[in-house]
């Protein structure tokens, strides 16, 4: 009897031990959870960098959308700017692309897209409120939002070119 | 030297995270109060450190939050709850009582107890009686064996 007890306690032990490494395997440890995914994208009014007019995303309602979160001092922003570009000039039309810059001031930012070039159009978070309503946690990040105003998916590395269309096509 | 001068530059640019001052604080009884809840909330840039103790931009932002959110009369579960539906149970630096985390307080009271037990039933033990001393070889049994009888005649001889 004795020994069944102690057979059935390492058993269980061993079996929440392997619970755990499986659920845990493959993914990254220090990524941030992300709880948005299928929720409501929260609604946000920001001045748009080149004209000064304030963007309310409610007036896009019924659009797929792709917001992309970025700072002037990040490399892999950099980096993944042209994708963003690319991408905006070849959905044009069937999806709303929109940077939201924050943890930047507005010359800088003004400078660094002259340099870089305005492929689709910039708003400014001063303060990072809309960075903040949107669980961003690093940057850049990449939010697709499909025609209900549902976010779909946040990508949050900088993003290639195929990744971008695979995410686009769930939301077109 | 050049490595220094190349950063100054860079920060001459503006290419870095300006600090912000963040929001102006409420009243001392409700700033006291944004400060504990946000000793509570994980800052997601940072390791392992509150929002109200780190100095990243991104945290001086979420803490504006929570003074925004504090200034609106929202209760403290509610404000938990703003950064728990962006970033799951992860936010918070205590976990909650409730649901599946509740295992990670349950857990240690249970092998406390568990390992009180233990000792118990072992202190409570009777000691294992000594064994038996074991029994000479029977006189019956030596009289009985052919070599023994031939040794005791060839010493009696």
């Amino acid at each position: 009897m004795k020994r069944w007890v102690v057979i059935g306690v390492a058993v269980a032990a061993t079996a929440t031990l392997l619970v755990v490494y499986f659920k845990a395997f493959g993914t990254d440890p220090h990524a941030v959870p992300f709880m948005l995914t299928g929720k409501k994208a929260p609604p946000f009014k920001i001045k748009r960098l080149d004209t000064g007019e304030v963007v309310d995303s409610s007036a896009y309602a019924g659009q797929p959308m792709v917001l992309n979160f970025w700072s002037t001092w990040c490399g892999p922003c950099k980096q993944e700017h042209p994708v963003l570009n690319w991408a905006a000039q070849k959905y044009q039309g069937r999806a709303v692309f929109f940077g939201i810059v924050f943890e930047s001031e507005e010359d800088a930012t003004k400078r660094w897209l002259q340099e870089h070039g305005e492929g689709f159009p910039q708003l400014f978070d001063p303060k990072s409120t809309v960075a903040v309503d949107y669980g961003v946690s690093g940057v850049p990040e990449t939010y697709f939002i499909d025609k209900s105003g549902t976010i779909v998916s946040k990508y949050p590395y900088p993003i290639d070119p195929r990744t971008m269309e695979a995410r686009l096509a769930e939301i077109l | 030297m050049i490595l220094a001068l190349l950063a100054s530059l860079a920060l001459a640019q503006g290419d870095y995270a300006p600090g912000r001052a963040g929001t102006d604080p409420l009243d001392a009884e409700r700033e006291a109060r944004v400060q504990r809840l946000g000793k509570q909330i994980r800052c997601p840039v940072c390791q392992g450190v509150s929002i109200a103790d780190s100095p990243s931009s991104m945290a001086r932002a979420q803490l504006d939050k929570v003074r925004e959110l504090v200034a609106a009369g929202r209760s403290d579960e509610e404000i938990y709850q703003y950064f728990v539906a962006r970033y799951g149970e992860w936010a918070l630096l205590s976990p909650s009582k409730q649901g599946v985390t509740s295992v990670l307080w349950l857990a240690p009271v249970l092998l406390i107890l568990l390992g009180t037990l233990f000792i118990w039933l072992q202190v409570r033990k009777k000691p294992a009686a000594p064994p038996a001393a074991e029994p000479a070889v029977s006189t019956a049994a030596a009289e009985e064996d052919p070599y023994l009888a031939a040794v005791r005649k060839d010493l009696q001889q």
